[in-house]
C-alpha cells in the first residue's frame, strides 16, 4: 500500500515523542468532532416549555453526558490498538497470546451494570412525575385522531365545543398557560401518534382504547404537532398546532367554541 | 418370477447439454451446503441492492419540500416495501446463507443435518419474497402499511388490495424457510460436529448461529401465526385484530414478540463475523472466549423480554420492567465491545481490507448501541420516538451490524468460496466511500427526529426547517450508493485472479474453515485436523504458538 508506505515514512522520519503525539491526535480528532456536536446550548430541545420537557429535559442531558463519556472512551479504546498496536502484514512476530484477564473481564461486566442501574434510576424518577395522573388537573381536552386529521374537543364547554381539522386545514390545539391539563386520546379508526415533540411528549391514539396524559404547558407560544404512527395515506398531512395562551385568553376561545367551531 | 417393462431409451436430439445449462441444472439440484449458501447469500444481496434502489427513490423524493414525483400511496409502498426487503429478504436469508457456507466447516461437518429441507428451505424464501415483491404488480399496488403492519390499519377495510395479501402470505412462506434453516443448523451443531470439537471449542460464529437459530424458533412462529391471522381477518372476516377486542394492541405485542428478537437475530450471526476477523488480524485468540460466549447468551435471553420497548408511546406497557430488560441488554453487549477490544489489544495488528470493515462496525455499531440506552429510557423515548431519530438509530444498528459485517465476511471469505482474493485497493475505496455515505446520510437523521421531524412522512413543509438536513442525507445516500460501483469492480476484475493455493490466505486463520482447501471439496475435509482447542488451524499451521492466560 503505497499511501500507508509514504504516511510510514513520514512516521518513521520524525522524532519518536512527536511520531506518538500526531497518533494521539489521530486518535482525539473523532472524539473532538463527536463532542462537538453534542454541546449546544438547548441540546436540541427548547427549555422550560411543558411540564414534561421540564422532567425530561435534564435526564436527556444526563443521559447524552453519560453516552458521550462512554462513547468517547470505548472509542479511543478501539483506536487505540488500531493505531498503537499496529504491526507489519509481512512481519513474521507473534503478540503475547493472551486470551484472559479475569479481574479486567469482571470489571468491565459490572461499570456496564452501574451505568445503566444509575440511569434507570433517574428515568423511574421522571418518568413516574411524566404519568402521574391526578385529581386536580384543571382542565380537560380530549384529542380523537381520524384518517386524516384530529379533533379536539373541550368538555368543559359543552358537548358542541370540538374543533376538527381536514389533512389541508389543520386544526389548532389551544391549551391553557400553567394550567394542568388531562388529555384523553383515543382513535375512531387506525392507530395515530399524538406527538409534540417541543414538549418532548407522545402518546398513541388507539381504536378500543382509552389513554390518559396530564401535562402543563408553560411557554406562551405556538408549537407544531404531529402524527408520528403510520396511519394510511395522507399520514404526513396529520399536522396540528398547539397555541398556549394565558387562562384568560383561554376561558375566552372557550366562550367562542361553545356553539361548535368557530 | 417378475418381469418389468423395458425401460425406454430416450435419445437426445439435436441439442447437447451446454456447460452453462449443465452448471444451472447442478446449481438448482444441489444438496450441497456451499452451493444453497451461494444461492442465499447472491439471492438476498440482490435484494439489497433492489432495497437500496428503493431507499434511493424515498431520499430522492425527500430531498426537497413537496411531493416530486410519488404520490403519497406511492411512497408508502416504496418504505413498507425497503423496510421488508431489507429485514425479512436481505438481512435474515443473509444470515442463512454465511450460516450455511461458513458453519458446517467451521464445525468439521461434511453438510448440514437435512440437505433436502435446506433447498426446500432456499425455495420457500425465493418464491415467498417474490411473491411480496408480485404486489407492485397488482392493481392496487404493493402493500402500503408499514412493514410493521399494525392493526388495524393492515385489515381489509383500511387496505384492500391483493398488495396486502400478498405481503403477508409470502412472508408466511418465507418466514417458514426461515423457521425450517434454524431447525436445521440447531441440530446440525448438535449432533454433526467432528470429534474433538467440544461446544466450548466451537468457534464464535457457530456458536451464534445456535443462538440465532434458537432465537427463530422463538420469534418467527408467533410471526407466521399472526399473519395467518391477520390474513384471516381479511380474508374470512375474522375478528381476531378487531379494535373491539383489544386487537390494534394483541397485533403490536406479537408483532414485536418477533420484532424484537429479529433485531438480534440479525445482529447475533454478524457480530460473530466480525468475531471471526478480529483474531485473525491481531495474530492473538479472542479475548475472554467464555465471557463473550455467556454475554451472547445472555443477549439472546433478554432479547425476548424486551419486545415492548417498541410501544413505550402506546400507554398499555408496564414502563419500568421494559425498560430495565432493555437497559440491562446494553450490558453483555457492552461486554462484547471489550472481548473485541481486548482481542486487539497488544496484538499485532494489520489493516487487510476484512479488518477495516471491522472497524467501521465497530465504530458505528458503537454510536447505534449509545442512543438505544437514550431510546431504552422511556421519558426520553416519548420526546424522539416514532421520528427520524429512531430511523437513525436503526440503519446505525442494524446497517452498522448487517452490512459492514457482511462485506467484511465477503472481503474474508471469498478466497474461501471462490479460491481467488479481491482486490485490496478497490475494498478500501469501497469502504472508505460507504462509510462516509452511510454516516453522512444517517448522522443527521438523529437532528431530524429531535426536531419533530416523524418517520415514515412523505413530505414536510417549507417552513418546518427539515429541508436543509434531508437535502443532506440525501445527498448522502446517494454516495453510499455509488460505493457498490468499486464492489462491483472488484468482483469482475478478480474473476480470473491467480488461485490462493493454500488452506488459509490470510495466514492466521483460526476456525477450521481454514484447515481445508479454498475452495473446499464437496464433502469439505479430505483429512481432519486434530482439535485441541477453540483455534484448529492456528494450532496446525503455528504449532509453536502457545496460550498464555489460560482459565
Amino acid at each position: 500500500m503505497p499511501r500507508w508506505a509514504g504516511i510510514q515514512t513520514i512516521l518513521t522520519s520524525m522524532p519518536r515523542s512527536f511520531r506518538s503525539r500526531l497518533r494521539a491526535l489521530f486518535i482525539f480528532l473523532p472524539v473532538l468532532l463527536l463532542t462537538s456536536c453534542s454541546s449546544g446550548t438547548d441540546w436540541g430541545f427548547p427549555e422550560g416549555v411543558s411540564s414534561v420537557n421540564d422532567a425530561s429535559l435534564s435526564l436527556w442531558q444526563g443521559a447524552w453526558i453519560a453516552a458521550g463519556v462512554v462513547g468517547v472512551i470505548t472509542l479511543i479504546l478501539i483506536l487505540w490498538p488500531a493505531v498503537f498496536h499496529r504491526g507489519k502484514k509481512d512481519g513474521p512476530e507473534f503478540p503475547k497470546q493472551t486470551q484472559y484477564n479475569v479481574p479486567v473481564e469482571i470489571a468491565y461486566t459490572i461499570i456496564p451494570f452501574i451505568i445503566v442501574a444509575v440511569l434507570f434510576f433517574y428515568t423511574i424518577e421522571r418518568q413516574n412525575i411524566i404519568t402521574e395522573k391526578t385529581d386536580t388537573y384543571a382542565h380537560e381536552i380530549t384529542v380523537e385522531g381520524f384518517q386524516w386529521s384530529w379533533q379536539f374537543g373541550y368538555p368543559e364547554a359543552g358537548p358542541n365545543a370540538v374543533v376538527t381539522g381536514t389533512p389541508t386545514q389543520p386544526p389548532t390545539l389551544v391549551v391553557p398557560l400553567g394550567e394542568r391539563v388531562r388529555y384523553t386520546i383515543t382513535s375512531n379508526d387506525v392507530v395515530h401518534g399524538f406527538w409534540i415533540p417541543a414538549f418532548m411528549i407522545q402518546m398513541q391514539n388507539l381504536p378500543g382504547v382509552t389513554n390518559e396524559l396530564e401535562f402543563t404547558a408553560k411557554k406562551l407560544g405556538e408549537f407544531p404537532g404531529r402524527c408520528n404512527i403510520l396511519c394510511g395515506r395522507n399520514h404526513s398531512q396529520m399536522l396540528f398546532t398547539v397555541r398556549v395562551v394565558t387562562p384568560e385568553e383561554y376561558d375566552a376561545y372557550l366562550e367562542t367554541i361553545k356553539g361548535g367551531q368557530a | 418370477m417378475t418381469t418389468y417393462a423395458q425401460r425406454p431409451t430416450v435419445t437426445a436430439n439435436g441439442s447437447m447439454p451446454t456447460p452453462k445449462g449443465k452448471s444451472f441444472v447442478k446449481w438448482i439440484t444441489s444438496t450441497d451446503h456451499k452451493t444453497i449458501g451461494y444461492m442465499y447469500l447472491i439471492t438476498s444481496f440482490a435484494w439489497f441492492l433492489i432495497g437500496g434502489v428503493l431507499a434511493l427513490v424515498l431520499r430522492a423524493e425527500l430531498a426537497r419540500p413537496g411531493m416530486q414525483f410519488l404520490s403519497n400511496e406511492q411512497y408508502n409502498q416504496i418504505f413498507t416495501m425497503h423496510g421488508t426487503i431489507m429485514l425479512l429478504m436481505f438481512a435474515t436469508p443473509l444470515f442463512v446463507g454465511f450460516a450455511n457456507v461458513i458453519m458446517p466447516l467451521q464445525i468439521g461437518a461434511a453438510d448440514v443435518a437435512f440437505p433436502r429441507l435446506n433447498m426446500f428451505s432456499y425455495w420457500l424464501f425465493l418464491f415467498g419474497g417474490l411473491m411480496t415483491f408480485a404486489g407492485f404488480l397488482s392493481p392496487g399496488g404493493a402493500a402500503s402499511f408499514g412493514w410493521t403492519a399494525y392493526a388495524p390499519l393492515s385489515n381489509s377495510e383500511y387496505s384492500p388490495g391483493i398488495g396486502g395479501d400478498l405481503w403477508l402470505i409470502g412472508l408466511a412462506i418465507s418466514g417458514v424457510g426461515t423457521i425450517l434453516g434454524g431447525v436445521n443448523f440447531i441440530t446440525t451443531i448438535f449432533t454433526m460436529r467432528a470429534p474433538g470439537m467440544t461446544m466450548f471449542r466451537m468457534s464464535i460464529f457457530s456458536w451464534n448461529v445456535l443462538l440465532t437459530s434458537i432465537l427463530v424458533l422463538l420469534a418467527f412462529p408467533p410471526l407466521a401465526a399472526a399473519f395467518l391471522g391477520l390474513e384471516a381477518d381479511r380474508l374470512y372476516g375474522s375478528h381476531l385484530f378487531d379494535p373491539a377486542n383489544g386487537g390494534a394492541m394483541l397485533w403490536q405485542h406479537l408483532f414485536w414478540f418477533f420484532g424484537h428478537p429479529e433485531v438480534y437475530i440479525l445482529a447475533l450471526p454478524f457480530f460473530g463475523i466480525v468475531t471471526e476477523i478480529l483474531p485473525v488480524f491481531s495474530r492473538k485468540p479472542i479475548f475472554g472466549y467464555l465471557g463473550l460466549i455467556a454475554a451472547t447468551i445472555a443477549i439472546a435471553a433478554l432479547s425476548v423480554s424486551v419486545w415492548a420497548h417498541h410501544m413505550f408511546a402506546s400507554g398499555q406497557v408496564l414502563l419500568p420492567f421494559f425498560s430495565f430488560m432493555t437497559f440491562l441488554i446494553g450490558v453483555p453487549t457492552g461486554v462484547k465491545f471489550f472481548n473485541w477490544i481486548g482481542t486487539m489489544w497488544r496484538g499485532h495488528v494489520t489493516f487487510e481490507t476484512p479488518m477495516l470493515w471491522v472497524m467501521g462496525f465497530l465504530v458505528t455499531f458503537l454510536f447505534g448501541g449509545l442512543t438505544g440506552i437514550i431510546l431504552a429510557s422511556p421519558p426520553l423515548d416519548f420526546a424522539v420516538s416514532a421520528s427520524y431519530f429512531v430511523v437513525a438509530h436503526f440503519h446505525y444498528v442494524l446497517f452498522g451490524t448487517v452490512v459492514f459485517s457482511m462485506f467484511a465476511g465477503f472481503y474474508f471469505w471469498w478466497p474461501k468460496m471462490t479460491g481467488r482474493m479481491l482486490n485490496e485497493r478497490l475494498g478500501k475505496i469501497h469502504f472508505w466511500t460507504l462509510f462516509v455515505g452511510f454516516h453522512l446520510t444517517f448522522l443527521i437523521q438523529h437532528w431530524l427526529g429531535i426536531k419533530g421531524f416523524p418517520r415514515r412522512y412523505a413530505d414536510y413543509l417549507p417552513g418546518d426547517g427539515f429541508t436543509f438536513m434531508n437535502t443532506v442525507s440525501t445527498i448522502g445516500s446517494f454516495l453510499l450508493a455509488l460505493s457498490m460501483i468499486p464492489f462491483a469492480i472488484n468482483i469482475w476484475i478478480t474473476r480470473k485472479a491467480p488461485l490462493v493455493g493454500v488452506d488459509d490466505p490470510w495466514g492466521y486463520g483460526s476456525s477450521l474453515e481454514w484447515a481445508t482447501s479454498c475452495p473446499p471439496p464437496r464433502h469439505n475435509f479430505l483429512s481432519m485436523p486434530r482439535i485441541s482447542s477453540e483455534r484448529p488451524a492456528f494450532d496446525l499451521h503455528h504449532p509453536h504458538v502457545k496460550i498464555e492466560g489460560k482459565h
